[in-house]
């Protein structure tokens, strides 16, 4: 049984570092908008704006 | 110098007086201060202006308590922020509103602003104030809307005594909106997972505990895992669950009790007895019970936030719209980028494609397109032409943009809309006031009961006293009673906002239920204010083609909504033929030469008189020559596309439809007969309307007007509930119940269909949470409830209503609503 007094430290010691990584990560805004970033590689990139400039031809 | 009895002579250096220190905010006294401030009945010495003001303002509250019950000095008062460039005309034209009166709105951002408890006590410090007419406090927002007097009190003032409670007011700004709600979110996400794992980790440790007692353990390894609970419950009370404790401090503060007091004592007693036993070696440890219990709390509170955010998302989203930068054309044709804020009406500025208008303003290019998607939910850019209106926030489509800068900062369309919005969240509705009253009243019974729990207890079984007692306290907390109106009502505000309906006032919703009839105005609301060509008959040897040609040509630059009828029907200009010798007889029609033929068109009676002859119908026009009629062009009112599906689904909800008209019978009728109205009334004058109005009324019907919300203003306030179409820079004065800001009709049966969701979910909301409290603190006081499964009980009925709210959804409007007639319409013109 005396395994547990190697192992639960060890565990805390874990979860400490669990939480400080969240916590990095929440920092680095990694939390702050869940939905948007997994659109992002769905979307086409935007034609340049000088190539549309020319085809409207604004007057 | 005064209250010299208090000073030991000892200055330091700085040449101040570090014995003397401010009784308001602790800080020391400058040698040469000699300010006092009278509270509780004695004089004491202050640091400063604004510390006197707020502590005798405290004092002359009755709320002096204060400052013996606070363990921490306040935020010096902030005199030293200056307000007063908040008075300057270039800034207060973003954020203020001047209304005809004299009087002026505008809306702050609070920092520091969280409970009841702050809300009330800024309510009363500014309504204090001469000149403040209106003060709505809106906590989940943390935004106050403040109306006042021009003449009597400056805007600075009003943010200084902000500041001088210790709220540091922003007026409101997007940008600083976004900081303060991306801090929030993130605390409250380390909080949430703090309390989870630390949750997880206590209970696996209460397992092994569980079992310890019931197969036998040795007290070593019992306080071993006793010890470790305590290691992993200790942040989950100290940090996670701070906002209970601080929300606690405030309301004993203020001395409003609400839930926080109750959360808080149950947290900190749970600990406590907890850290006790454990030091003491004693039966029972709760450790578990106290992370799942902040736990689960900040999981309510964690979703509430995100359902209140949500609605706030609509409106930071327009607000952001509106770009911080202009391009500004200087009178000697060179490019200045200046602030959105100095710019005046008149000026000019350039606006590149992509980017959003500065102000509203007038076209002066050719034309443009432009997507007003956040505005009116239209998604398909518009073309606007020259002299056309542009609206701040629109984004250019085709650009660049040259327009003269009409309506600026509030003034300007997107400002209004966003308000509108903003004042429907602030404003509280009746039965969220009640429930916030009847929760104040519930906690100090709460108490009062717990106490009488442990006394009871005490005198029976005392080894039981304190696990029963702290059931009591745990399973009667009313979140779930407090939490149901507020979230319902956000969460039906921003469904409502993104079918387009802005609701300026909080009953609306509930009056939208029990209406049983819808009143329409004709004009302008079940039609577009424009004419359509529905047939051409061919009466002499020309084609089809070629008399809209001729037409064209007579009607090419007239005004009238026949003439842009016509103009509409036959596509592009290129076709459009030359004509001479226009000549324009008012009320008759046109007369004009096109390749040498004299044509007139117009009445028939003026165009056959060339020829001779004549017809007598109101809607169709003549297209002559010398020798007699060409064609016979019918035209008839556009209807709103999505008119006839809204009514049917007005019926389908068991409503009756009615439509008031002010127009001729025949008009009245055949629009009546398009959309399948059998109860109309024809040349109806506002007056009329109104009494057609209150026969409804008086014969019991709950009668819903929807018209336009400038011209049929006085006819809407007649109605029970009045819903106004259109955005317009009006929109923010008009009496309206409802905004239709899409300009939809077909919002307004979704819109029923909201309101009838809400408040059935509200219903079930408050049946939970009272059938629930009043159920489960009996079976707590016998004992018959674990302290932990209070704690589950207790969130999970606020998690209830909490979920059961965002039940509450947008209901979804087809866009392929495309009537017949239109199609119709499209068939009959041969293009």
């Amino acid at each position: 049984m005396n395994i547990i007094l190697v192992l639960i430290p060890l565990s805390l010691i874990l979860l400490a570092a669990g939480i400080w990584a969240f916590f990095w990560g929440v920092n680095h805004a990694q939390f702050d908008d869940l939905d948007t970033p997994a659109l992002i590689p769905l979307a086409d990139d935007p034609p340049p704006i000088a190539a549309r400039n020319e085809d409207d031809a604004a007057p | 110098m005064r209250s010299g009895r208090r000073i030991r002579q000892r200055p330091d250096p700085g040449g101040y007086d570090v014995s003397r220190t401010c009784f308001h905010c602790g800080e020391t006294i400058a040698k040469d201060v000699a300010l006092s401030a009278c509270v509780n009945g004695g004089e004491q010495p202050v640091c400063c202006i604004g510390c006197q003001a707020a502590a005798e303002w405290i004092g002359t509250l009755g709320l002096g308590d204060y400052y013996r019950l606070r363990n921490t000095t306040a935020e010096r008062a902030v005199e030293a922020a200056d307000y007063s460039a908040w008075d300057r005309p270039q800034l207060q034209r973003l954020y203020v509103r001047n209304a005809a009166d004299g009087s002026a709105e505008v809306c702050v951002l609070v920092e520091g602003l969280r409970c009841a408890a702050c809300s009330w006590l800024i309510d009363r410090a500014l309504r204090d104030l001469p000149g403040v007419r209106t003060v709505e406090v809106n906590p989940g927002a943390r935004r106050v809307r403040i109306v006042w007097a021009r003449s009597d009190i400056a805007l600075s003032e009003i943010l200084h005594r902000l500041a001088q409670l210790g709220y540091v007011p922003h007026p409101r700004n997007a940008q600083a909106l976004d900081a303060l709600d991306q801090r929030e979110a993130r605390a409250a996400l380390k909080r949430l997972v703090v309390a989870g794992l630390g949750m997880m980790q206590a209970m696996m440790y209460a397992v092994t505990l569980y079992a310890g007692a019931f197969e036998g353990i040795d007290p070593a390894t019992r306080d071993f895992f006793r010890w470790i609970g305590l290691l992993v419950t200790t942040p989950v009370v100290v940090y996670a669950a701070q906002p209970f404790f601080i929300g606690a401090w405030r309301e004993l503060r203020t001395r409003a009790l609400g839930m926080d007091t109750t959360i808080a004592l149950a947290i900190a007693l749970i600990y406590l007895a907890s850290l006790y036993e454990t030091v003491v070696g004693g039966a029972q440890v709760y450790f578990d019970s106290a992370s799942m219990f902040v736990f689960l709390l900040l999981g309510g509170r964690y979703l509430e936030m995100r359902a209140r955010r949500r609605a706030a998302d609509v409106v930071d989203a327009l607000a952001r719209l509106q770009p911080v930068l202009a391009q500004r054309r200087r009178a000697d044709g060179a490019l200045e980028t200046i602030g959105v804020h100095e710019l005046e009406a008149g000026d000019i500025v350039i606006v590149a494609e992509g980017a959003a208008m500065p102000a509203d303003g007038m076209l002066l290019g050719m034309a443009c397109e432009v997507d007003e998607s956040l505005l009116t939910g239209e998604s398909v850019p518009r073309a606007r032409y020259r002299g056309e209106a542009l609206i701040a926030g629109s984004v250019v489509r085709s650009g660049p943009v040259e327009m003269r800068v009409a309506h600026i900062g509030a003034d300007t369309v997107l400002s209004s809309i966003v308000r509108l919005i903003e004042r429907a969240q602030i404003q509280r509705p009746h039965a969220a006031v009640l429930g916030d009253r009847f929760a104040a009243r519930f906690v100090a019974g709460v108490l009062v009961l717990t106490a009488l729990t442990a006394a009871a207890w005490l005198y029976v079984d005392p080894s039981r006293a304190f696990a029963a007692s702290l059931a009591v306290l745990v399973v009667a907390c009313p979140c779930a009673f407090a939490l149901s109106v507020p979230v319902a009502y956000l969460r039906a505000a921003s469904a409502l906002a993104r079918i387009g309906v802005l609701m300026p006032k909080a009953e609306a919703l509930e009056k939208l239920t029990r209406i049983d009839r819808v009143v329409f105005d004709k004009t302008g609301t079940l039609t577009r204010d424009r004419l359509e060509l529905v047939g051409v008959e061919i009466a002499g040897k020309r084609s089809v083609n070629e008399c809209l040609r001729i037409a064209a040509a007579l009607e090419y630059g007239n005004a009238h909504p026949f003439a842009a009828a016509i103009r509409e029907a036959v596509p592009g200009e290129r076709s459009i033929l030359k004509a001479e010798a226009l000549r324009t007889f008012a009320g008759a029609g046109i007369e004009g030469r096109i390749a040498g033929h004299r044509y007139r068109i117009g009445r028939a009676d003026f165009a056959l008189a060339l020829s001779g002859g004549t017809t007598d119908d109101d809607n169709v026009i003549v297209l002559a020559d010398e020798h007699g009629a060409l064609a016979h062009l019918r035209v008839r009112e556009t209807l709103r596309e999505e008119a006839a599906t809204a009514i049917v689904a007005l019926r389908a909800q068991g409503l009756a439809v009615a439509m008031l008209s002010g127009d001729s019978d025949a008009r009245a009728l055949a629009i009546a007969v398009r959309l399948n109205i059998t109860d109309f009334r024809s040349r109806a004058k506002p007056e009329a309307k109104l009494r057609a109005l209150e026969q409804w009324r008086r014969l019991g019907s709950v009668v819903a007007m929807v018209g336009d919300g400038v011209n049929d203003a006085p006819v809407l306030a007649g109605a029970d509930v009045a819903i106004a179409l259109g955005g317009g820079t009006q929109l923010a004065q008009s009496s309206a119940d409802l905004v239709l800001a899409s300009d939809r009709l077909d919002a307004i049966p979704a819109a029923r269909e909201l309101a009838l969701t809400t408040l059935r979910v509200l219903r079930q909301n408050l049946y939970w949470a009272v059938a629930y409290n009043f159920a489960s603190i009996p079976l707590a006081a016998f004992g018959l409830v674990p302290p932990w499964l209070a704690a589950i009980g207790m969130s999970v009925s606020s998690l209830f209503v909490v979920l059961n709210s965002l039940r509450i959804a947008p209901p979804h409007i087809s866009t392929e609503q495309v009537s017949a007639t239109a199609t119709v319409a499209a068939e009959a013109v041969p293009a």
